[in-house]
């Protein structure tokens, strides 16, 4: 029986793979993630957090690029490949853990939603709904001033202000997979709440949260450098702190255009590679949406 | 920015969900009603998370409300009395409900007038750029968008989908930056074209004139508004566009021999023009996120740059109006959005 | 496929049309032959009521549109004549008698000591009317005022008397004003008494004060002077760059650095008034003698907290932190732009940059290093693990606290950096105690002594946790003696004297590490600002000084365009745009007319 089952889900899943190569797009975008998570993971064993020290920052002041420094060093002369580099393992923290965070509360939420049907259900819909309109960048920004900004903070302030869309989701999903006949069977044969949602609703949902966390993530990224931008971070080293750094020390003014264009195109490669996979992978799952992409 | 591209969807599904109502005009009536009570609800929640968010401060509220500056104890008394902070929690709490629902938000402790002064002085400037943007950006999102969906896999398409990716990836703050060191600083021997200060200048002249100075310090600011917001109606236009090209209505269309524009035209696009314009009114909140950061940078004086302020120094009565303010307008242009497409469906009306 | 480029290029083109449609409105602005002094500015006005007012940008403006009892003498500082003509004092120091000049408001009404005697007593009876300047009139008992003499009688003697930095203001045209916590003043024209009053102020956009034809001195060079702000520090210098603002001050190391080369651009670079310095806790106490906060008990032991000023290399932090732009303290808290009062340690007091120094000094006083390098407290395990406490938004602190964590790792001490936001930084470093080191600063007025009062036993916090303004917590027995002193020393040099002893005191004690301090960086458009004085006249400052001095004598070229507002690249950019303009709108159109006629022939 187990078997059986272990083997459909390796059929399903080779047969996911081979759809999901089918677009280049996202076969792109997944490259650019293997790469960079590749690189944020092995950063420690090359470089150290010293290469965002300004004490350290022994080079030129404000050198442009050049064969030693490809991307130029900024105003305490460090090196911004390197920051880049270092930085990423920040944002791309802050993105997984926001992710995370909104995923996990979204999934619980979405499932039992769907799952119990009349009041607590209902109830469940409100709070969600409310949340869905909050605006959450002003919302995000508000719990940062009044919680302080840290890490800690900005995750759960992006985690908090994102999770309503995938509820939704998830919501849709379980009210769908609750409605086939089988689920009817296995209540009748006295599966409790919890049988059914982990083991029939939470595999049918598992894909489509996938296709969420990618998005997720990259809006997570991108909201940390917004807030970061606007001061309500006070993190080590990410990409959004390294602009709020050239906003702070006048790369626009000194000319320093790399300082101000390197972080943000590491933003830019990195979340749009997550939205392209994140669209592939909704193609793939969407049958609806197959045709579209 | 803040939230997955295709998230509008199953909320706009939902509202045309087989749980509404979908009877006649006193099932709208009704419809409208329940919704409107929704939003109350909402409201009311908003009231009341705001007062207990904004005693989460730690500290001494009056000092937090001071911003540190040096008082002596018998000036923070009299503050401490003047808002209130001497009464029990429950009675603050009614206090502010009643406050708030007379729409008296208090003073604000940096500028030292009524909240709902400052609010009212900025809410133009807002109106006008917000406006202005998300009407460019959803005709252009919508007319590009189904172009795109139309010839889906064109060159066109291509290129749309791209670019509206690539803008949708980019952080607002940074395009505004870029724009406003190629357009408006100017590099090289490129001169600034644009003011990217305020909303007028200084010297501004009257009549005709300002108007066109108005238009001309709106260009930067709307222009980075507009990349931003702009993609994800084009998306959204374009995926909805797609799926009536393969209705049997469009097929019988082009049957009877119109042209390809005019089956477009008449019969595709206002289909598909539905959840795009339903997402426009519930992205009002993201809209609202760009503008706070669009009007930092081009010291538009707004609602959004109002906020900033506020988060800046921070002056905590200022911060907890303009939030719910802003918490409320969005909420209210949703439940709008939902009743307008619960009108507007010919799916519903026609059931 | 053409098409939708067509469109796409013709709504841009209506954007630009509408741009350069305004920028040559602008070039034909009526005021051609006026001359405009444009000044940027980095903060907005919080307040047009100068009883509520705070921040700097705001008591600037104030100064140059109302008179005060004296101002600061141009060239010496000390305090010279203003709306009071003369003064004279009575025997005990304690009643001030100040005859109050015979002007004008700039409504024509005459200038009385009725109105200057409603000003403090508005300020001494209405707790909201203290808002921004409330210690000025605490050691108030009464104003009185007959025709033009002004009396003022003391509760204690104050030297600093001749320094009141309350504006004095038209009784006729403010006594109406009932609740003034909530007046905001913004009525126009005003009335005021200094060279400029205002005539229109836009929240968050910019003042625009006019020359005072009435000012006692005669009427300023310029016709208008505007303050234009930014939110944007990058926008504002990028501003004066393309010619939008005339003159911007207060500018960071790295944003003049940045104006630095411009050939149309006079950098100025002047010492500063500013005193930047580490405030330690040293134990921490309220006013009845309570320990309050979290502070490092070592910290409380005068050799740990001269050790660490051995180990801080200040020449580098100026380099480093400051790009330069600053000078190493090896002072207090008044700078040297303040040659009256200021002190500097020689000899034996000098604590110079001496790391080995620090480490005997630690090491004979038993704090002894352990296997990791750090010391710990000679009574027992707790290691000297410090926190140096930072604000969330200021990045040249994160620099410094690099750098000091560097110092202070050579002599066994760990730093930790905690950053805060300015409202809680204030409560843990001024109020709770809960911090070990913290960065602080002061802007030191002509008259020094508020900054020395802020190390007065009295200024620590009530035994409520509330009030105080202390910046150091310190509580001193001899700092305290001397003060009183101070208060009663009318004779200029030897007050001076007293308060170089109280600096001594500060350094030797080291409640607080003065770092340096900065310059004061500003820059303004040569090619528009023709003459400007600063204040002190020699190398002094601009829009950094106080007084009113530099914007009373400043001239500019009159303006040939008014506005003016993109300097000389406009031409080009206007000629540049229109053509492009005309070009792109010729071509859509075109493309526009081609395709409604193919459409029309689709159709039939």
């Amino acid at each position: 029986m187990t078997s059986v089952a272990a083997t459909r889900r390796r059929l399903a899943l080779s047969r996911f793979w081979a759809d999901f190569r089918k677009h280049r797009a996202g076969m792109i975008g997944l490259g650019i993630l293997v790469v960079a998570v590749v690189l944020a993971l092995v950063a420690p064993l090359f470089i150290s957090e010293d290469v965002t020290s300004v004490v350290r920052g022994t080079g030129e002041k404000w050198a442009p690029p050049s064969l030693s420094e490809p991307f130029g060093t900024d105003e305490s002369g460090r090196s911004i490949l390197l920051m880049v580099w270092w930085g990423s393992r920040t944002s791309l923290l802050i993105g997984f853990l926001a992710a995370l965070l909104s995923i996990v509360i979204g999934l619980v939420v979405g499932v039992a939603a769907g799952h119990f049907r009349g009041w607590l259900g209902g109830a469940l819909m409100r709070v969600t709904d409310w949340f869905l309109v909050l605006p959450s960048l002003v919302t995000a920004l508000v719990l940062a001033a009044i919680l302080g900004g840290s890490t800690f903070t900005i995750i759960m302030a992006i985690g908090i202000t994102t999770w309503p869309s995938t509820a939704r989701l998830i919501r849709a999903q379980t009210l769908s997979v609750e409605a086939r006949p089988y689920i009817e069977r296995s209540k009748a044969l006295g599966a409790g709440h919890w049988h059914i949602t982990t083991r029939h609703v939470l595999p049918n949902v598992a894909p489509l949260l996938l296709a969420s966390t990618t998005l997720e993530v990259a809006s997570a990224i991108v909201t940390e450098s917004t807030l970061a931008f606007l001061g309500a971070s006070a993190n080590k080293t990410s990409w959004g702190t390294m602009l709020r750094g050239s906003y702070d020390y006048g790369a626009a003014t000194q000319g320093a255009w790399w300082y101000i264009l390197i972080p943000g195109l590491a933003i830019l490669a990195v979340v749009m590679a997550f939205t392209l996979v994140g669209r592939a992978l909704e193609a793939v799952l969407n049958p609806r949406l197959r045709r579209a992409a | 920015m803040t939230t997955p591209l295709e998230a509008a969807e199953p909320a706009v599904a939902q509202a045309a969900g087989p749980g509404d109502d979908r009877s006649t005009g006193r099932g709208t009536l009704q419809y409208a009603l329940s919704k409107a009570g929704g939003a109350l609800f909402s409201i009311a929640m908003v009231i009341v998370g705001t007062f207990f968010l904004f005693r989460l401060l730690p500290g001494d509220p009056v000092r937090n409300l001071a911003q540190g500056r040096n008082m002596t104890p018998a000036q923070l008394d009299l503050e401490r009395r003047r808002l209130g902070l001497d009464k029990p929690l429950i009675d603050q709490f009614f206090d502010f409900v009643g406050d708030t629902l007379r729409l008296d938000l208090g003073t604000s402790y940096e500028y030292k007038r009524p909240v709902l002064d400052l609010i009212g002085e900025r809410l133009g400037p807002t109106l006008l750029l917000a406006g202005t943007g998300l009407v460019i950006a959803v005709s252009l999102g919508i007319w590009q968008g189904a172009r795109a969906g139309w010839r889906h896999g064109s060159r066109f398409d291509r290129f749309s989908t791209g670019a509206s990716l690539v803008l949708w990836s980019v952080p607002t703050f940074w395009l505004g930056l870029l724009l406003m060191m190629v357009f408006g600083v100017g590099i090289g021997p490129i001169p600034g074209l644009f003011p990217f200060r305020g909303i007028e200048s200084v010297d501004a002249p009257d009549g005709f004139a300002y108007l066109l100075d108005v238009a001309s310090h709106m260009v930067l600011p709307c222009l980075t508004l507009v990349a931003v917001v702009y993609a994800q109606y084009l998306l959204v236009m374009r995926s909805s566009l797609l799926e009536e090209v393969s209705q049997d209505y469009v097929t019988v269309a082009r049957a009877k021999g119109l042209t390809d524009d005019d089956v477009r035209r008449r019969h595709a696009m206002p289909n598909a023009l539905l959840p795009t314009v339903t997402l426009v009114f519930m992205r009002v909140g993201f809209v609202v996120g760009g503008a706070v950061t669009v009007e930092t940078i081009y010291t538009w004086p707004g609602l959004g740059q109002l906020f900033y302020e506020a988060v800046r120094v921070p002056d905590f009565t200022l911060m907890q109006g303009t939030f719910m303010l802003i918490t409320v307008a969005v909420i209210l242009m949703n439940t709008l959005a939902d009743v307008v497409y619960h009108v507007l469906d010919p799916r519903v009306r026609a059931a | 496929m053409s098409k939708w480029f067509a469109r796409l290029a013709a709504l841009g083109v209506a954007l630009l049309v509408a741009g350069q449609g305004a920028t040559a409105a602008l070039a034909q602005d009526p005021a051609a032959g006026k001359k405009t002094v444009r000044v940027g500015a980095t903060q907005a006005m919080d307040s047009m009521n100068p009883f509520l007012a705070v921040r700097l940008v705001s008591t600037s403006i104030h100064r140059w549109m109302y008179g005060y009892l004296t101002v600061p003498d141009s060239k010496t500082l000390q305090p010279s004549p203003d709306l009071a003509e003369s003064w004279t004092t009575s025997e005990d120091g304690l009643t001030w008698t100040f005859k109050i000049r015979a002007a004008k408001w700039s409504d024509g009404k005459p200038v009385t000591a009725d109105d200057a005697a409603w000003t403090f007593n508005k300020m001494m009876t209405d707790e909201a009317a203290k808002t921004a300047n409330g210690p000025a009139v605490e050691n108030f008992e009464s104003v009185t005022a007959s025709g033009q003499d002004l009396t003022i009688k003391l509760k204690a003697p104050q030297a600093s008397m001749l320094d009141n930095p309350v504006p004095i203001m038209p009784k006729h045209a403010w006594e109406s004003v009932t609740d003034m916590a909530n007046y905001d003043a913004e009525k126009y024209p005003t009335v005021s008494s200094g060279p400029y009053f205002a005539v229109e102020h836009k929240k968050d956009q910019y003042v625009k004060l006019q020359a005072n034809p009435n000012y006692w001195r005669g009427k300023p060079k310029i016709d208008e002077l505007q303050v234009i702000f930014y939110d944007n520090p990058q926008a504002a210098i990028a501003g004066l760059k393309n010619g939008d603002i005339d003159l911007i001050g207060r500018l960071s190391p790295p944003e003049f650095q940045a104006i630095q080369n411009d050939p149309n651009i006079e950098a100025w670079n002047t010492q500063g008034r500013r005193a930047a310095y580490l405030q330690i806790n040293h134990g921490a106490t309220t006013t009845d003698d309570k320990p309050v906060g979290d502070g490092h008990p070592a910290l409380k032991d005068v050799k740990v907290r001269q050790a660490l000023h051995h180990a801080i290399d200040k020449q580098k932090l100026v380099d480093e932190v400051q790009n330069g732009l600053a000078k190493p303290a090896d002072g207090s808290i008044v700078p040297p732009m303040y040659t009256d009062f200021f002190w500097e340690a020689s000899g034996d007091t000098k604590v110079g940059y001496d790391p080995a120094k620090a480490n005997q000094i630690l090491d004979d006083a038993g704090y002894k290093k352990g296997a990791d390098g750090v010391r710990t407290m000679p009574d027992g395990d707790r290691k000297l693990e410090f926190r140096f406490s930072i604000h969330t938004d200021t990045p040249i602190e994160d620099k410094l606290a690099e750098y000091l964590t560097g110092f202070f790792k050579e002599i066994g001490i760990t730093l930790t950096t905690k950053k805060l936001d300015s409202s809680k930084f204030s409560e843990e470093t001024g109020v709770t105690g809960l911090f070990d080191i913290a960065i602080s600063g002061w802007s030191v007025n002509p008259d020094p002594e508020e900054v020395f009062a802020t190390h007065l036993c009295s200024r620590r916090p009530a035994p409520g946790g509330e009030g105080g303004g202390t910046e150091s917590f310190f509580c001193d027995e001899t700092f305290e003696k001397l003060y009183q002193e101070q208060l009663k020393e009318l004779d200029r040099p030897k007050r001076a004297e007293i308060l170089k002893q109280m600096q001594e005191r500060l350094y030797t004690q080291a409640p607080i590490i003065a770092i340096y301090y900065p310059n004061d960086l500003e820059g303004y458009r040569k090619d528009r600002i023709t003459s400007i004085t600063p204040i002190p006249e020699d190398k002094g400052l601009l829009y950094g000084g106080s007084g009113y001095w530099p914007f009373y004598t400043v001239d500019v070229k009159a303006t040939a365009t008014g506005g003016g507002a993109t300097g000389g690249g406009s031409n080009t950019g206007l000629i540049v745009g229109i053509v492009g303009g005309v070009v792109v709108v010729g071509l859509g159109a075109f493309l526009l007319t081609r395709r409604r006629k193919s459409t029309a022939d689709e159709r039939e």
